[in-house]
């Protein structure tokens, strides 16, 4: 069961997340993305959506799977910035291990 | 794939330690510019960021990762950083190829050499040449990259830099752009392809060039190679993926997953080898890359070099 935090993309907007709710979830980055892996970068920005912020640290190590390239956040329609969401969610769990 | 942490740590640790992501020490790494004839006092400071001479190591240390990557080895990596450094960087450099070395050090001389060419007024220091910590930045190590790039826009600024010459997109994209925003710190900064004024006489050729997604889409300089080109008499045949739409190399993905990196690698190649004609790069690491992943590649360095007058 994951829990879910309405105020959790407040809470990382300080590591420079701050597009995430942009988002309507279209997938047009899922299908640009090179790594054509399991819905990434799209499940991610959900997770961030909803607050799932043990999914996003269970899962974590798939952010570094992102080569940074810059293709999802081109073809974006809502300018989310998927990219930077991605190394914005990068920053945080490093933060985290760094904490922990 | 490799524990993102594992690899977070060992590289953050080399850079606090040595300014560098392989923990080998700078005069070790940098020794292009004492065979290359290049000016000493000058109105642009040429920055290699040391990227260039990254690659061999590069090569030597993923050909490691590639072989332990997903094996019970792979869990080693973590002690890494308790190695000293000293002696895991020399190692590193004893058992990295002369001849490589050799090959990425002649692709900085052909930098100068066009450079030289086409009149512009620049200097070489090798002790104000650092490498740029965009790496950290990638991998989200913000603090230590932050930490490492004011170290590096401080030492600039303290000997009166203003003007710098870049030879790659990933540092020339550190200074430009995240630079100014997290140091505070403004260089003008210009790649060098951006200076060039070449002619030749030396007959029409044709490349597939592929685009760096960082002069692609992060600073849409790809006009600007393609230009240059064409002022030798070079054409770039048209490649499916390019511009802002250009396709990635896989090469940021190399130490945490060289198998992932390959893969992209290849799709890549098959999208430039469509065209029959030579591949030409213009980034580091997308040549270090594409040749891992098979392609036979040569710098744009390298091409103008040969081209020009």
């Amino acid at each position: 069961m994951a829990l879910v935090n309405p105020d959790f993309a407040q809470e990382i907007a300080k590591h420079g997340n701050e597009t995430a709710l942009e988002c309507f979830n279209c997938g047009t980055c899922a299908a640009i993305c090179p790594l054509i892996y399991e819905h990434f970068p799209r499940r991610m920005i959900r997770y961030i959506q909803i607050g799932a912020k043990d999914r996003i640290l269970e899962n974590a190590q798939e952010l570094w799977r992102c080569l940074h390239c810059g293709l999802c956040t081109q073809t974006c329609p809502r300018g989310a910035d998927p990219g930077e969401v991605i190394l914005g969610l990068k920053r945080y769990v490093v933060a985290d291990w760094r904490r922990s | 794939m490799y524990n993102p942490k594992d690899i977070i740590d060992l590289i953050a640790d080399n850079v606090r330690k040595t300014k560098n992501p392989f923990g080998i020490p700078k005069p070790v790494i940098n020794q292009w510019w004492k065979k290359a004839n290049v000016p000493q006092k000058g109105d642009a400071l040429l920055f290699t960021g040391l990227m260039y001479q990254f690659v061999p190591y590069i090569e030597t240390s993923t050909s490691y990762l590639t072989r332990f990557e997903d094996t019970k080895w792979a869990d080693y990596l973590k002690y890494g950083k308790y190695i000293p450094k000293l002696l895991s960087g020399l190692g590193l450099a004893v058992i990295t190829p002369l001849k490589e070395k050799k090959k990425f050090n002649g692709i900085l001389m052909d930098i100068t050499n066009i450079l030289n060419k086409s009149k512009v007024d620049f200097y070489y220091d090798p002790n104000l040449d650092d490498y740029s910590g965009v790496l950290l930045y990638d991998l989200g190590d913000q603090d230590g990259f932050v930490q490492h790039a004011r170290y590096v826009a401080a030492k600039l600024k303290r000997n009166g830099i203003k003007k710098l010459i870049t030879v790659d997109p990933h540092t020339t994209y550190a200074l430009k752009t995240l630079f100014p925003k997290y140091t505070g710190e403004s260089f003008e900064v210009h790649t060098y392809f951006e200076l060039l004024n070449l002619t030749s006489k030396n007959g029409h050729k044709k490349i597939a060039l592929h685009d760096p997604c960082f002069y692609g889409r992060y600073l849409e300089l790809s006009d600007v190679p393609v230009n240059v080109l064409s002022s030798v008499d070079i054409e770039c045949a048209p490649i499916r993926n390019s511009g802002l739409f250009t396709n990635c190399c896989g090469g940021p993905a190399e130490s945490i997953s060289p198998k992932l990196s390959k893969e992209v690698g290849e799709r890549r190649i098959a999208e430039l080898e469509k065209s029959d004609d030579p591949i030409v790069a213009m980034c580091p690491i997308c040549l270090g890359n594409l040749r891992k992943a098979g392609a036979d590649v040569e710098d744009l360095s390298t091409v103008l070099a040969r081209q020009a007058e």
